[in-house]
């Protein structure tokens, strides 16, 4: 590959720079097995979540979701807008790679596009650790995937009711979910997303209280992108 | 396995692998970043986390400060630490932690 001859960092390289993602999703997908076996799912069903939808948010609100008896459309449509911000991933790595990035395999790698890889990615270009290439993308995302399953696995068949003897782990791992919601929103935050996050919080907390948790996340989502649609966050997405 | 949880799975990770893989494909290079779809698009990601952070942190939150302790302690390791390595791993692990220490303490 040609990207390989001017800088050359392989799938081991990539591998390398997904010990940090592997070791932050080995526990959150553990918790996500405990707590999709506590919500009544086979341990089957949660192994095969964690390998079709592969997004962690989406995963625990689907758990949400279906636990709620939510119908299957409205779930659907709640999770997919939830990770339509992915579709910014690409582009963004991309443009950092440069015009001869190669893209012939991405439709396998891509599916491994995580926020949490695409944070890797971009930032060991950034620091100068490593540049683009799709065996550099293939053992990245490969890593973090492996983590994702095998905790989600673990997690499973440990059961529902495998931390009732830990209450202190059993309430650590129960924070992990907004520890991650709000370390990412940090990752992204920038003065001119201010009133979108506010605005997008403010309807959470009302339309939850209001009517249900789930028309609050929806609700929530929409009346942020709408403010951001509205020129209210002039600006909004610079923060990548 | 059911039935209708493997169909909200294979349309969500469908999507998924479609956001995630079709815009490497496509020259969004002509976007106006004023644009409609690019405010949308710019704004949704922040809505989306602003949202799920919220929704995931009220049912925790309670009248008892007692039982608030683990919340304000766990979300301020979450910050401090993000501050210091900018990293979302190390933030994240780091606030689980001292929940649940704050939680072992009170």
């Amino acid at each position: 590959m040609s990207d390989r001859a001017t800088n050359p960092p392989g799938f081991l390289s990539g591998l390398n720079q997904a010990l940090p993602i592997a070791m932050g999703y080995f526990p959150i997908a553990f918790s996500f097995g405990v707590a999709a076996t506590r919500a009544g799912l086979t341990e089957a069903e949660a192994v095969m979540l964690s390998v079709v939808i592969y997004a962690g948010a989406a995963q625990f609100l689907a758990l949400a979701l279906i636990t709620s008896g939510a119908p299957l459309l409205v779930s659907a449509f709640t999770l997919v807008a939830m990770n339509l911000r992915h579709v910014l991933y690409g582009p963004a790595l991309l443009k950092r790679a440069g015009a001869g990035a190669r893209t012939r395999h991405a439709w396998a790698w891509a599916f491994g596009l995580t926020d949490e890889v695409f944070g890797a990615a971009l930032g060991a270009m950034a620091r100068g650790k490593a540049g683009f290439s799709e065996p550099f993308m293939f053992g990245l995302g490969i890593g973090a995937y492996a983590a994702w399953i095998s905790g989600t696995a673990v997690g499973a068949f440990a059961g529902g009711g495998a931390l009732e003897g830990w209450p202190v782990l059993d309430a650590a791992l129960g924070f992990m979910l907004p520890a991650l919601f709000l370390s990412l929103l940090l990752s992204i935050l920038t003065r001119a997303q201010l009133p979108v996050i506010a605005i997008a919080g403010a309807v959470t907390v009302g339309l939850t209280l209001a009517v249900s948790s789930t028309a609050g996340i929806l609700g929530g989502m929409v009346a942020g992108a709408l403010t951001g649609v509205l020129g209210l966050a002039r600006g909004a997405g610079d923060g990548r | 396995m059911d039935g209708s949880l493997l169909m909200l799975a294979l349309i969500v990770g469908g999507c998924n692998w479609a956001f995630r893989f079709l815009p490497t494909k496509l020259d969004l290079s002509g976007q106006a970043p004023e644009g409609v779809l690019a405010r949308f698009l710019a704004a949704t990601g922040p809505a989306a986390i602003a949202t799920l952070f919220v929704a995931s942190v009220l049912p925790m939150v309670s009248g008892d400060w007692a039982k608030m302790a683990p919340l304000g302690a766990g979300v301020l390791a979450v910050v401090a630490v993000f501050a210091w390595r900018r990293s979302v791993v190390q933030a994240t692990l780091a606030g689980a932690a001292v929940y649940g220490a704050v939680f072992a303490l009170v």
